[in-house]
């Protein structure tokens, strides 16, 4: 890390707080609108697929009742468990950055 | 056939035209390289323009109907994007002046181009070959120790898919007595797995990077130079592609192995600290959905599946551009020394998060267009845990290359590097990537107009208020979860590192198992040397006692000398009376 980098650490516009507030903002906005967008039928799949008619009966209402945002459900829990999920896998791969180096 | 009909053949393949141009690059002076690198290009792509759709230059080899140039919808396709993808590399790493990755540049491109044209086997075989071979010189351009032996190891696995490519082609001739490359099928009308088309099979399935064949890909294109990855980026997993819906589609094995390749590279992606390498893993990915959509062989999947690929390769390379850049100010790729680009180089910044946009399929971008072919072919086909699958990789697809790429180059942590802005000729190379992922994405007809199954394209409408919505869902909420797990901190932060993968198999104890081989073989020869050397030794210290200056025979050296020669006269005339 060049620390001594004669530009130093100068605020950018992206540490800006207000711009990354104003991206937060704007995100939730979003992200909210969609889910809600989901609730018109007019703008819904007109041949859903997966209807959940074959699950048992607790699992087809659940199925029924979160398909509006089931894509924003889903979005949000792949991308946590990805992550949460995936950094543990350092723990059986991950070694020194010379490990060949020393081998080969 | 005539010495002038064989050159006719030769002029008329767009292969050979970018060939030509490729080993004058070696013959030439070096800063006029890029010049005729583009020229070729440019005449291979009209000379493309102007046969149209057709069979061309067929040949008759011991009897056999050959096809060295097919151009149909499906060929077509991949030959465009490859001219493309050619171009735009000439001019990313334009004033290169190192001549043999010069010659690869376009050699290798040239190759892969001619692959996708052949319409028989053989053809088809002699450019994959070729392709392994001039690619090798990327992975070997920066010349140091660690490229030479990753080269080679490449090398191994490229030849080795040709190998069985071969071994294939023998087999499929012995049974069908055809060299015509087309529709293949891994089973036979009982549902039994054909030997011969398996071994086709695994020989595309090395060069389309497989899971547990992928990690050659990891391996080498990351050692490469700047632009020596981005080229090998595009081509090899691709023609494997182009392969695999032309002898495969509809291969239901293939939607099982295109699931895995969609999820598994997600998690090493997310893990690791060198964003070239990360992309590497992103082509496994990305290759996974096209292999799941020709797995799949509905019209839409399949147009889906190849529509993908030509899309794919624009904003790949893209991504693979931005980085390269960033890597060319500052000397690194890996995201713990990156960070806070943004402020000194803003276009490029710019240009990488259009790449970003791209390859998560945001709506009006080039990956929305044609991946929604892929996922809603799986859901036509009622697959539920594939549609479920492809869903979950496209939250992987946003977490390391929509979010992780540009993240940890232009923003997060500031490395206090303050490099200045790429080059112009990536910068112009990466703004036309740019416009044509935007284009795409807001104009998809002239894409569509270039699918193979144009029924099924006809009644396709990508910006339904449904097909939006869902997407953003998916997308937005997993970026709000990314939002989430910073503000929380518990996004893990990078740590600098080499992680494993099948790669270590033949690394470190296969390695180690051929040097101990080897080891084991110099020593065994060392013993039987040693033994006979002993006896010889032997043999010649009583001989040298009786004819020696001190032996009997050896009053003096000459008769001592004549004894033995006379001797050894006389062995021979009486062995060669014996034989005679």
């Amino acid at each position: 890390m060049s620390d001594d980098n004669q530009h130093g650490h100068e605020k950018g516009w992206a540490d800006n707080p207000i711009f990354i507030r104003g991206f937060l903002g704007a995100l939730i906005i979003s992200a909210v609108a969609a889910a809600a967008a989901g609730f018109n039928p007019a703008w819904q799949n007109p041949h859903h697929h997966f209807t959940g008619e074959h699950m048992p009966g607790f699992f087809a209402t659940l199925w029924r009742l979160a398909t509006p945002v089931f894509f924003a459900i889903y979005g949000f829990a792949a991308f946590a468990f990805i992550v949460l999920a995936g950094q543990h896998l350092r723990k059986l791969v991950a070694r020194k950055e010379d490990y060949y180096d020393e081998r080969e | 056939m005539s010495a002038s009909s064989f050159l006719g053949l030769l002029v008329n393949n767009p292969a050979v035209i970018l060939m030509v141009g490729a080993l004058m690059c070696i013959a030439t002076p070096r800063h006029l390289a890029s010049l005729i690198m583009l020229a070729a290009t440019a005449l291979s792509a009209t000379k493309l323009y102007s046969m149209g759709l057709g069979e061309y230059g067929t040949i008759m080899v011991f009897g056999e109907t050959l096809t060295t140039v097919r151009i149909d919808a499906l060929s077509r396709l991949f030959v465009i994007v490859f001219h493309i993808a050619i171009a735009l590399n000439i001019i990313y790493a334009w004033g290169g002046r190192d001549r043999a990755q010069n010659f690869a540049t376009l050699g290798y491109p040239a190759a892969a181009v001619g692959g996708v044209l052949a319409g028989d086997y053989i053809t088809l075989f002699i450019w994959w070959e070729i392709a392994a071979i001039t690619s090798v010189f990327l992975v070997w351009a920066p010349g140091t120790r660690a490229t030479y032996v990753a080269g080679m190891r490449y090398l191994a696995i490229q030849v080795l898919s040709g190998v069985l490519l071969l071994g294939g082609i023998v087999l499929i001739f012995r049974e069908t007595g055809s060299l015509e490359f087309n529709l293949i099928g891994l089973r036979d009308a009982d549902g039994a797995i054909k030997f011969s088309a398996l071994v086709i099979f695994l020989a595309f399935g090395i060069k389309s990077a497989f899971p547990l064949l992928h990690n050659w890909v990891q391996d080498a294109y990351p050692k490469s130079t700047i632009s020596g990855t981005i080229i090998l980026s595009v081509f090899t997993t691709k023609l494997a592609v182009y392969s695999l819906a032309r002898g495969f589609a509809g291969t239901t094995e293939l939607i099982y192995i295109g699931a895995v390749m969609t999820i598994f590279p997600i998690f090493f992606a997310l893990i690791e600290n060198d964003l070239r390498k990360v992309l590497t893993y992103s082509i496994n990915n990305q290759v996974g959905f096209m292999v799941v959509g020709i797995g799949i062989g509905t019209a839409g999947a399949l147009n889906g599946a190849v529509g993908y690929a030509f899309c794919n390769i624009i904003f790949e390379s893209l991504l693979f551009m931005s980085i390269g850049a960033a890597m060319f100010r500052t000397g690194t790729s890996k995201a713990t020394e990156l960070g806070g680009l943004y402020r000194t180089m803003p276009i490029t910044m710019m240009f990488c998060l259009v790449g970003a946009l791209s390859i998560s399929a945001f709506p009006f971008f080039a990956g929305f267009v044609t991946k929604g072919l892929i996922v809603d072919g799986a859901a036509e086909a009622h697959m539920f845990w594939i549609w479920l699958t492809l869903l979950f990789a496209s939250a992987g697809v946003l977490e390391h290359a929509g979010i992780k790429i540009p993240y940890f180059t232009f923003f997060a942590h500031d490395s206090g590097k303050r490099p200045k802005e790429a080059p112009l000729g990536m910068l112009i190379a990466m703004g036309i990537s740019a416009v044509l992922s935007i284009g795409i994405g807001i104009y998809p007809e002239p894409l569509y107009a270039l699918l193979p199954h144009q029924e099924q394209i006809a009644d396709y409408k990508p910006y339904t208020a449904y097909h939006i919505i869902e997407q953003l869902q998916l997308l937005l909420w997993a970026v709000l979860a990314f939002a989430v797990l910073i503000l929380i901190k518990w996004y893990p932060p990078e740590v600098p590192s080499v992680n494993l993968d099948t790669d270590w198999f033949y690394r470190v104890p296969g390695r180690g198992l051929v040097l101990w081989a080897a080891g084991a073989s110099r020593a065994t020869w060392n013993a039987t040397w040693r033994v006979l050397s002993d006896q010889i030794q032997n043999v010649m210290g009583r001989i040298y006692a009786v004819h020696g200056p001190e032996g009997q025979l050896a009053r003096s050296w000459p008769i001592g000398f004549m004894a033995l020669w006379t001797s050894v006269v006389l062995a021979l005339v009486l062995i060669l009376s014996f034989l005679a």
